[in-house]
This record gives C-alpha cells, sequence and structure tokens, in this order.
C-alpha cells in the first residue's frame, strides 16, 4: 500500500525510508518494494536516544544546528515514506519546552521547503505508522489490540483496501467539492462557536496518498477572520506532552485567551512561539470511520470520523493557507454528539455526520 | 542505565582518537545493532559542543539490494551521500553486525559490484583525510554476532573488546599516548633497517624494508590500537610464510593459508580450507597477488584470535602481511582493490631478524625501542 498507492514510486525515484529499528520489518519489506518499482531506497534510520541527547545536553549554537544532509535530502529525494515506530513516546517530557522550541523553530525553515516541494508535486510523500508496545500504551490496548486497531484505520482487513481507498476517496472528493462551494463556516458545540472564512481557499482531500491511514478534508482559514471561542473535547499532544480541555478565543484572527486544565503553562509557551503560533493554520473534518477511538497519536486521532480538528501554526501551502511558524500543533474536537456546522448560514454537518447526503 | 565502559569509550574515540572541537560536524556511522556506542558517542559529542548525529543501517537491506537490486541499483552512489562526506569533519566508523555471515551466500561478482559503488565514498573520505580536511576512527560495539564469532559469551566478549580498548585504565588516553610514544621510538628504529628476516614454523621469509616509512598505530584511527606497520619493496619478498590463524575476507574463511614468494609475487598458494577462494581473491587484479603491507602486532590484551580483523591484526605477538594494496603515504607502490591481512603467530616459536641481528623472539621485541641517532635516520 505504501509504495505502490500512496507513494507511487516510479523507477529512478530516489525514496528516503525514515523510521527507528524497531519497524525494521516493515523497513525491510519496505526497502524491497522500492527496489521492484525500480527505485532508489535510502534508509534514514534514527533512535530517539539521540534527540534526547540533543535537546538534554545541547547549547543554543546545536539545538539551531540544521544537518546539510538531511537539508539535502528534502531538497534532493522525489519521496519519503516515514513510519512512526515509538519506542516510548514520553522520552521527552522532561525536557525544557523553551529548549525544545529553540530546537523546533531550526528546522522551520526546512519544513516550509519541504511543504513548497511537496505542494509544487516534487515530492511526493506519506507519513503512516508501524504498531510498537509504546504506542499501544498510550492508546490503553494491547499491542495485539493495537495492531488490529491500526491495520483497521488502514482497511487492511478488507479484502481489496486498494478499491476501498479509492471508493473512500471519491467520498472525500465529494466532501472538499462540497465545501469549496462556502465562503464561510461555523461551528457550534458545547463550549465553542467558531466562524471563520475559507472561500478563496482550497479545499484538500486527503484520502491515504500523503498520510495513511487517512480520511480528512481540510484547508486553511483565511488568516484575520477566525473569530470566537472553541473548547477541545481530546487532550492536545505535543512534544512529548499532554494538555488537557483546552479552550482558545480567537479575535481577528489571532489568540487571545488559552486556558487548560492541566498543561496550562505549556500551551501559552507554545502559543508564543512565534508569530504564526497564535493564528490558525488548518481546519479539518476527520472522516474516517474506521478510527473510532482517540488513541494519543495525532496521525489516528485527527482523521477519527465525526470530529474536527484546527492547527496552531503553519499552513499547507497546497490550501492557499498563508500563515507561517514553526508550531503545527493539531488539537481535535469531538462533534459526534450535540454539535453543529452551518455554512454560511445553512446547517451542513450535524452530531458528526455531514447532511444531506454529501458526504 | 548506561554501562560506563560504552560511555569511557566513547570519550576515548573522541578525545583521543579523533580530539573533536566545538562547533565540528560529527557523523557516527553504525548498524542500528551498536545502539549501545551510538548513544554514548552522540551524547558526549554533543556535550563537547559539536554537531553530531547518527546515520544507521539496518540489518538485512543491503542484502536484500545485492540479491535483488537491479544493475543500476547496485551500482548505485547516492549523490547526497557524496556531498555530504564534503560537510563533515570527523566521522566515526562502528563496524559492529547483527550478523557476520549474512553475505555468505550472496553472489560473489553483485556484492563485489555493489562494494565498488560504496568504494567512492570510501575514496573521497580517504582523500579529505589526506588533505588534513577530517579525521577519522573505526571502532567496534560488543555484538551477539561478534561474541559468536570470537566463541565467547557476550559478557566476556565485552569484558574482552573493553580490555583490549583499555577503557577500564586510571586514564585511557595517557595509555594510548604512551603507546603511542613507544611505537613511534619502534617505528624511528625500524626506520634503520634494510632487512626482516621472519623465521617461524614453516616460514622463511625475508622482506626488503629500506626506504620505507614505519607507522605508529596508536588509537587514532583504530580502537583498540597496537601495531607497527609499513608497506615493504615489492620486489623484496622473497622465501615461504604460514599463517596459523584463519583469514576471513568478506564473510568467508581462508583456513591455514600457506605462501610462497618470490620477487614480490605469490607463485605458490594453499590453505587447509577456502584455498579455491584464496585463489580467486589471489587473481582479483594485478596487485592481488603483491604485498602491501607488513606489520607487528603489539597488542598483548588481545591475547587471542576472534575473526575480527580489528583485534586479530594487533594479537601482541603476531606479525602480518597484507596481499593487496599498500599505503601510498608510507612509500607503498603496490595497488589492489584487495587488502587481505594474513596473520602469523610468532608467540611460541618464531624470530624476526633485522639485517642478521635477532630482535624479536616468541613474540616479543628483545629490547626496549632505542630512538635512533640522528645520523642513521637520514640514511
Amino acid at each position: 500500500m505504501l509504495v505502490g498507492f500512496c507513494a507511487r514510486v516510479r523507477e529512478g525515484d530516489l525514496v528516503t525510508l525514515e523510521s527507528t529499528p524497531l519497524a525494521a520489518p516493515i523497513l525491510r519489506e519496505l526497502y524491497r518494494k522500492v527496489l521492484e518499482a525500480g527505485g532508489q531506497p535510502l534508509p534514514r534510520v534514527s533512535l530517539e536516544g539521540l534527540s534526547e541527547n540533543l535537546l538534554k545536553h545541547g547549547n543554543d549554537e546545536q539545538l539551531a544546528w540544521v544537518n546539510p544532509a538531511r537539508s539535502d535530502d528534502i531538497e534532493t529525494v522525489d519521496v519519503r515514506i516515514a513510519l512512526e515506530a515509538p519506542g516510548n513516546t514520553r522520552r521527552l517530557s522532561n525536557v525544557d519546552p523553551a529548549r525544545h522550541a529553540r530546537h523546533e523553530r531550526s528546522s522551520e525553515e526546512l519544513r516550509n521547503r519541504y511543504l513548497e516541494r511537496a505542494a509544487a508535486g516534487e515530492l511526493r510523500w506519506v507519513l503512516s505508522a508501524y504498531p510498537t508496545e509504546a504506542a499501544a500504551q498510550d492508546a490503553s490496548m494491547s499491542l495485539v489490540e493495537y495492531e488490529d486497531f491500526v491495520y483497521g484505520a488502514g482497511f487492511l482487513d478488507d479484502p481489496d483496501p486498494v478499491a476501498r481507498w479509492q471508493q473512500f476517496g471519491e467520498r472525500v472528493d465529494r466532501l472538499a467539492a462540497f465545501l469549496s462551494t462556502k465562503r464561510e463556516l461555523r461551528v457550534v458545540a458545547e463550549g465553542t462557536d467558531l466562524r471563520f472564512v475559507t472561500e478563496g481557499r482550497t479545499w484538500i482531500p486527503s484520502k491515504g496518498q500523503e498520510n495513511f491511514p487517512d480520511g480528512e478534508v481540510f484547508t486553511g482559514p483565511v488568516e484575520t477572520s477566525v473569530e470566537g471561542e472553541i473548547r477541545f473535547t481530546y487532550p492536545g499532544v505535543f512534544h512529548a506532552r499532554e494538555v488537557d480541555d483546552v479552550r482558545l478565543r480567537f479575535e481577528a484572527g489571532e489568540v487571545v485567551e488559552a486556558t487548560a486544565s492541566r498543561g496550562q503553562e505549556f500551551l501559552r509557551e507554545m502559543i508564543a512561539m512565534d508569530e504564526g503560533a497564535r493564528r490558525v493554520g488548518e481546519f479539518a473534518f476527520g472522516l474516517n470511520e474506521g478510527v473510532a477511538i482517540f488513541t494519543r497519536n495525532t496521525l489516528f486521532d485527527e482523521k477519527i470520523g465525526g470530529t474536527m480538528h484546527l492547527a496552531l501554526g503553519t499552513a499547507y501551502p497546497e490550501t492557499g493557507g498563508l500563515n507561517r511558524s514553526a508550531l503545527h500543533w493539531d488539537l481535535i474536537c469531538d462533534l459526534r454528539s450535540g454539535s453543529e456546522v452551518l455554512a454560511d448560514g445553512e446547517l451542513i454537518y450535524s452530531d458528526g455526520q455531514f447532511l444531506n447526503g454529501v458526504g | 542505565m548506561s554501562d560506563p565502559r560504552y560511555d569511557r569509550l566513547a570519550e576515548l574515540v573522541l578525545d583521543h582518537s579523533l580530539r573533536l572541537q566545538p562547533g565540528e560536524v560529527l557523523r557516527i556511522e553504525a548498524d542500528a545493532v551498536a545502539e549501545p556506542l551510538v548513544v554514548p558517542l552522540h551524547r558526549e559529542a554533543i556535550k563537547r559542543g559539536a554537531h553530531a548525529y547518527a546515520a544507521l543501517d539496518l540489518s538485512g537491506l543491503t542484502e536484500l539490494l545485492v540479491a535483488h537490486g537491479a544493475e543500476e541499483q547496485i551500482g548505485f552512489v547516492s549523490p547526497i551521500a557524496l556531498r555530504e562526506m564534503d560537510a563533515i569533519d570527523a566521522s566515526i566508523t562502528i563496524w559492529s553486525e547483527t550478523n557476520t555471515r549474512s553475505f555468505s551466500r550472496a553472489d560473489t561478482d553483485r556484492r563485489q559490484r555493489q562494494l565498488a559503488a560504496q568504494r567512492q565514498l570510501a575514496l573521497r573520505r580517504r582523500d579529505r583525510i589526506a588533505r588534513g580536511e577530517h579525521r577519522w576512527c573505526g571502532t567496534l560495539c560488543p555484538t551477539e554476532a561478534h561474541a559468536q564469532d570470537a566463541e565467547m559469551s557476550l559478557e566476556d566478549y565485552e569484558a574482552f573488546v573493553f580490555g583490549a580498548c583499555h577503557v577500564l585504565d586510571d586514564d585511557p588516553v595517557a595509555h594510548w599516548t604512551g603507546v603511542g610514544e613507544q611505537m613511534q621510538a619502534r617505528a624511528d628504529e625500524l626506520a634503520a633497517v634494510r632487512e626482516l628476516r621472519i623465521v617461524g614454523e614453516d616460514t622463511d621469509l625475508t622482506v626488503v624494508v629500506r626506504g620505507r616509512t614505519w607507522r605508529p598505530a596508536y588509537g587514532r584511527k583504530n580502537v583498540p590500537d597496537g601495531e607497527v606497520y609499513t608497506s615493504p619493496v615489492e620486489s623484496g619478498i622473497n622465501g615461504t610464510i604460514r599463517f596459523g590463524f584463519p583469514a576471513v575476507f568478506g564473510g568467508r574463511e581462508v583456513d591455514d593459508a600457506r605462501l610462497r614468494l618470490e620477487e614480490g609475487r605469490v607463485v605458490a598458494a594453499e590453505a587447509a580450507g577456502g584455498e579455491d577462494y584464496l585463489r580467486s581473491l589471489l587473481e582479483l587484479d594485478d596487485g592481488a597477488s603483491g604485498v602491501g603491507e607488513i606489520a607487528f602486532g603489539l597488542n598483548y590484551e588481545i591475547d587471542r584470535f576472534t575473526r575480527n580483523i580489528l583485534f586479530d591484526e594487533k594479537i601482541g605477538g603476531t606479525m602480518h602481511l597484507a596481499l593487496g594494496m599498500g599505503f601510498e603515504d608510507l612509500g607503498g607502490l603496490n595497488r589492489s582493490a584487495l587488502h587481505l591481512d594474513l596473520i602469523c603467530d610468532l608467540r611460541r616459536e618464531g624470530e624476526v631478524y633485522a639485517d642478521g641481528e635477532l630482535v624479536w623472539r616468541n613474540g616479543h621485541f628483545l629490547q626496549d625501542p632505542q630512538p635512533a641517532r640522528p645520523a642513521e635516520r637520514v640514511r
């Protein structure tokens, strides 16, 4: 699925394969498939302990250093396949957030360049996950249960996953086309009444190419148009920390109030990271009915069918979003009960479902 | 919890071998199985202000390339990797493997072509080292695979490796600095020698070394280390030599090799095991049947054969001779894609004569090195 359906590896492609040694079995399989497709696999294996070393012991200059070899990757390769395979998702929980943020800022230029090449169609990429004990633990499952969850979310239990994803993709395409006809959205739920303009921006159907599993439709709202308040039903997970019951109030597109029942200080530090961190870079609807529960992993959580998410920080250039930041923090809100979304005053979505057969 | 022995090995490599400076870019190259050493190396390098990162391989990937890759995939040299080589000030190769025999059944031609492509990277690094733009060191992290080759448990093998590296000494850097001074004196002394004669079991070989530079190896480019070596005069090797230890090359062994050399060329070769393989290596190219190196192994903490050349060639009391590629910077002229180290045990029954004078018996030089007088060095 990853090499063929998602990344569409072709002859002569340079393909980086990124993960940790825990994903060795699937990395070998990917390596072989890339060879079979005529591509050149370039393994990029990382150890979690090395980020820990840098964040704990590095000086400012070291934290800000960008490895020229990795910039070269971003500039040169045709395809990037990255797999999450954590050994300990909370390894960096005790790192000073300011140091973390400094390190994050150093790779901002690189990330923007990466998104630019991706938006221009020069770089295909896919982010996926290999089930590990650490991820299962975060999801409060056994490894076997978590494996079933991961493969189920990718429709890999279906006799013909490709056909299933194509069919699913048609639905996501329809929703993107429908939303493109709207000027302004309003989300109403408990503790939430948020308005923003999406006219002139592009809704992108995300249907199993750049994320796997997938299932969302997203855009970058007009930066200055975001008004109102929102209360996120799920904890925000970022930099190995969890922030509970996040509430944000926006005025003219900027966060003017941010509270949380736990981790409020961290939330505020992240929002203060740079200019763009207090503005919205992405708004999206999660559409994958195979992902029904929260597992503390954004790759899956933001796809939960019947949810929305909003990202503070950098926008995806292909949406037309202009916001740039070292931050991109997805915060997720469950809309499956007692919620409504209105488009230009008309009710289009209620209790986690699009109405009138559009979705 | 990190094992302090790994931390100390990391410190030795960074402070003695590489003399790593703040702001320098360091690349650590290893198989992921070397994680117990990669992590402390990276941590200590970060603490020293360097920009350190690891480039990790996973066991089984290159094996897939050799088994299934098309010609152009096998011969591919990453342009990213070539550019990367120009941007780094220092690098460490950790030779640890997950399985030392994973290429045993691979197609030899395909494997050779894949290695030849990767050699372009090694050559670029060699050129940068020669220009003083790059510092490099090779070392090993104990793994089950290497312990198995050494016929030991991992615990015993760790003790062997760390002992050979002298990392449990009070001051490992001081130890290796001292070794360096002693070996430099020995190298200076050998520089005055015209011809060596090596006599042992089934061995009587004369080797002309006049005019060649001897180099002490004391933990700068290898950890562990401990040899004094040169490239002998190419046409000046005559006689017979028997190598009691198996030679391991490309995952295959040549056992109990016996060679007869005339004017520096192998004219007869036999082996108790792997004789065909030995012959195929000798035919690899023109330089493969010539001699590229002669050396004394002087690390007496290494007292046994472990099927790993990093250690075996330094066994205290042995000599080794390498067929193939010589060292240009020591005056060596032989060129080959081969560099096959063959180890001759001189510990029980061995004598070495320097210009007719007995200088070595049963694994030891008879006298501490006497620095040569300036007049002799000039001559």
